[in-house]
Parts: structure tokens; sequence; C-alpha cells
């Protein structure tokens, strides 16, 4: 998230890290996560000759997609500001830090909160898929759990609900600072 | 003293004011009247150097800017020792007037709250003060902006469309702040369809219509 949203930052500043941040993110949204995450487990380490364990591999397919969708996020977070907001701030004689930590920064934060939140949702959803190159997460666990006892109602029932005690409160700390720091700002 | 000389700004292929030369002194109060849509705000945008001109000269004091020369201008404005208030306000939607008002201020002691105080009293700001700003009505978004500029001790406001939502008695309010601004030495440039509220304290008027400005009437106003 962190490296996402810096990369938002820059998207903004340069134009050239801009087109070429925006040029991966378009090609990497056009490829399902599942067959990114196949490409870069087998074509990708058999013509480089290398083997990566595969949680390595599901790890930074995840971050790829993260810091792209985070740093889509932020930009269009910082992009949708409108600039005068910033240019009063300046006629009245505001230091740029200022203008960034009290001004720009929460401005864009209300923006970028409901979605961002939702984005780490999706990811913690997608880590599934690194069942499917092997790595012994909570779904493949599930499985081999499954496979010994064949209780798959209590099983995947109780998959479902680890991922709502997981995901509930992520979404409610989400509810709490859209509340929080999303308070309708539209003219009345 | 704040001046341009010989000033030409475009938008695209259109012309909005070309050679135009206006000068906003200290312990004045310059009024710039014309009809909607004739690049009044532009010019202002290109006074305070938030807009480059595509030629002419800006002078603030001693400072020059030369746009005749590609990239010779300078840079660095001293704002908010020169400030403006827009048309639009831009007030910060997430915070309250108060705070709109005095976030700008490098510090806030016994002199500021003082001064914000007596603003809040003579603008009758009391009832809305800590509201935020999509809670407040425009007059009272005005007289938040407003505020926020006076609080700054500019020596220079350029001042657009202030009082365009006021009523009559808040508006003389406004107005004789700024007979007193006036008389405290600071430069106004006045942008205003009032022209009855422009006349009462106005020195120097101008008009700007079809991208070129006259020279209405000057020094008429009498303390």
């Amino acid at each position: 998230m962190v490296v996402g949203g810096f990369v938002g930052v820059l998207e903004t500043k340069w134009r050239t890290i801009g087109i070429v941040s925006r040029t991966f993110a378009f090609a990497i949204s056009g490829v399902p996560v599942l067959v990114f995450l196949f490409w870069l487990h087998y074509p990708v380490q058999s013509l480089a000759g290398v083997v990566v364990d595969p949680f390595y591999t599901a790890a930074l397919t995840l971050t790829i997609v993260n810091v792209f969708a985070v740093a889509g996020i932020v930009r269009h977070g910082i992009d949708q500001l409108p600039s005068q907001y910033i240019e009063t701030a300046r006629v009245c004689g505001m230091p740029r830090s200022r203008i960034l930590r009290r001004i720009q920064f929460p401005m864009v934060l209300r923006y970028i909160i409901p979605p961002l939140l939702q984005t780490q949702v999706n990811m913690l959803h997608l880590t599934l898929f690194a069942s499917l190159i092997s790595v012994d997460e909570i779904f493949r666990m599930a499985q081999r759990v499954n496979a010994i006892v064949y209780r798959p109602v209590e099983v995947y029932s109780a998959l479902g609900i680890f991922f709502l005690m997981v995901c509930l409160p992520i979404n409610g700390v989400a509810l709490y600072l859209q509340n929080r720091f999303s308070r309708d700002i539209s003219e009345k | 003293m704040l001046r341009c000389s010989r000033v030409t700004k475009s938008l695209g292929s259109k012309t909005l004011f070309a050679d135009v030369s206006i000068t906003v002194n200290p312990g004045e109060i310059t009024v710039l009247t014309g009809p909607s849509g004739g690049g009044k705000t532009t010019l202002l945008r290109c006074l305070s150097l938030l807009d480059s001109p595509d030629s002419g000269i800006v002078q603030l004091d001693d400072r020059v800017f030369d746009f005749n020369e590609r990239n010779k201008h300078e840079v660095g404005i001293p704002y908010p020792y020169l400030t403006i208030v827009f048309q639009q306000l831009f007030l910060w939607p997430h915070l309250t007037n108060r705070e709109n008002i005095l976030l700008p201020l490098d510090t806030c002691g016994d002199a500021e709250q003082e001064h914000l105080s007596r603003l809040v009293a003579k603008f009758e700001m009391a009832n809305f003060i800590d509201n935020y700003p999509n809670q407040s009505s425009l007059g009272q978004k005005q007289r938040v902006a407003l505020s926020r500029a006076l609080l700054l001790n500019p020596k220079y406001i350029l001042f657009d469309e202030v009082t365009s939502a006021l009523d009559t008695r808040r508006a003389e309010f406004v107005i004789s702040e700024l007979s007193d601004l006036k008389a405290s030495g600071v430069a106004i440039l006045l942008i205003t369809h009032d022209t009855a509220a422009g006349k009462k304290v106005g020195d120097t008027f101008y008009n700007l219509e079809n991208g070129s400005l006259q020279l209405v009437s000057q020094g008429v106003h009498q303390s």
C-alpha cells in the first residue's frame, strides 16, 4: 500500500512515470490475476532458469497487482482534488508543507479511503489463488482437512466464517474511517 | 504599487484583453467593472501572477515581472503580502469556517484571536463560525472568505465580486471595512457589478469591455 501510494503520487508529479505506470497498470488489469500468477510461476521461472518458492511467487504477484491498484486509486484521488483549493492556500501564503498536510492530504484521503480498503479486502480474497500453485495457505489447508475427514459443510463453513472474521473488522474499519473522514462536504 | 503595463492575454484563439494597463495604489480602492465573461477575473489573475500574461509587465512595488521576454520573469510572489478573495471563495470544505480563517496564519496568538473576534462581531458570524462551509449560505461564506483574507494583514487585496451575495446591510459592513483598510494604507482592487457600492468607496474606476480597458474616472471618492 505504501509503495502503491508513493507510485500514485509520483504519477501525478512526473508525466513520464505516469505514462509508464499507467501502461503497466492497463496491461496487468487486462490479465486475470490467476493467469498472471501462473505466468510468473511456470513460464517466467522456466525461461529464467530459476525455481522460486511458490509462497514468494504468490506474494510477488499480489504485491504487483496491489501496487498498481493502490497507485491508480491514489492518482485518481489526487486528480479529483480541485486545484483552486491549493491556489487559495497559496495566495493565503501557506507554506507547501502545510498545504500538503492540512489541505491536500485530508481532502485526498476522503476520496481514497473507501476504494483503498475495499481493494485490500479483495486482495485478501485473492490470496486463495496461491493454493493453486501449492502454497499452503488456508484454503489448501481446508482442502487437506476435508480430504481426511470428508466433512465439506463444516470445513468450508468454518473457512467462510474465518474469512468473515478477518474481513468484517476491515470492513468495519473502512466504514468507521469513511464516516470519520468522509463527512459529506457537497454543497447543499 | 501594483501595476500591469500593456498586458495581453488570450485563451486559445480568443484575445481576452490586449495592451491593458492598470495601477492599484496603496491607500486607494480601484474598482474594475465590465460585463460578465469580459476577462475581469483573468486580469485579476494576471495582476496577482496566478496566470502568466502572454506579454506585458507586472510590477509589484520594486519587483518587476517582465513577460515580454520568455522565461525571464521572476517567480515567488510574496503571498499573502498580496492576496485574493476569489468569486467562488474556495473555502476548504473539510474545515470549519473558523479553521478556514485561522489555518493560513503562521501564529495564532492573542492579537489574531482579538482580530478574529472583532471580525466575527462586525460581520455577524457568531452563529455559523463553527459550521462547515457546506452548512453555510453563500453570503455567510463570503464573509468567512473575506475574514480569512483580512486576518492575514495583506498590503494588497484583490476582491472578485466580494459582496455579490450579501444583503444591503451586510454589504455596507463590508464596504465600511474596505474603507478602514484603505485608510490604513492597503491597496484594494475591487471587481464588482454593484456600481453603487463601488462608487461609495472607489477612487479609480476602470471598465473592461470588448478586450480593452477604459479609465472611467480617477480620484473621485471624497472620504
